[in-house]
């Protein structure tokens, strides 16, 4: 299995944090060598507090109910679970200076790089998604 | 079926059976065959996908009072 799968994560939201932690550990699940590029408000999804109080889209705020009927995992355990499995997560150094955050401000386990970075990892990807 | 672990991921929602199943596949050794359930409707299909992409054989499935089971062998 040499499947790679890159993942750009480049907003904040809670809905958008599901897509970008469900895919990656599904990937690394299957095998896959998975990374992720934060970016711009996408860096939340990374912060050591941010990312365990995420924002519901506006007029969304019934569903809350509905994850935890459903049972859906937390984001800090999504999180977990991803570097367990191996995910590289790859922080965005440009913005994180634009936003004045600090490597200190995320989770344990960032890398910090540029495009370049990214790039030299998506090169020969199969698959690369955008949220 | 003869099965050297069954795993209880019951009451899991997307991506946690996946997660669950690679988990406990890599205590296993080749050869040997792991037993899931699920109540995870989506698990229906992702299992089998996950078995694709991961290698590891889909023996059987089954589905009895709305609990999805699933054997799978270690490769």
């Amino acid at each position: 299995m040499s499947n790679k799968v890159a993942i750009i994560a480049a907003n904040g939201g809670l809905f958008d944090a599901y897509k970008v932690y469900n895919l990656a550990t599904a990937a690394a699940a299957g095998g896959s060598e998975v990374a992720i590029f934060f970016t711009f408000e996408g860096l939340q999804l990374i912060h050591k507090d941010g990312h365990k109080q995420l924002p519901m889209p506006e007029g969304a705020e019934q569903m809350q109910e509905g994850f935890q009927k459903a049972n859906v995992p937390g984001i800090d355990e999504l999180v977990t679970t991803a570097q367990e499995l191996g995910v590289k997560f790859i922080g965005c150094q440009m913005t994180m200076d634009v936003m004045g955050l600090e490597k200190e401000d995320f989770v344990d386990g960032v890398e910090v790089g540029g495009a370049a970075s990214f790039l030299d990892f998506a090169n020969d990807a199969n698959t690369t998604l955008t949220f | 079926m003869e099965s050297t672990k069954i795993l209880d991921a019951k009451g899991l929602a997307c991506p946690m059976p996946v997660v669950k199943v690679k988990k406990e596949m890599d205590q296993l050794n080749e050869g040997e065959i792991l037993e899931v359930h699920v109540t995870d409707k989506g698990a229906k299909a992702d299992l089998p996908a996950w078995a694709k992409s991961s290698g590891n054989e889909l023996l059987q499935d089954a589905e009895e009072d709305g609990i999805l089971k699933f054997w799978f062998k270690k490769a």
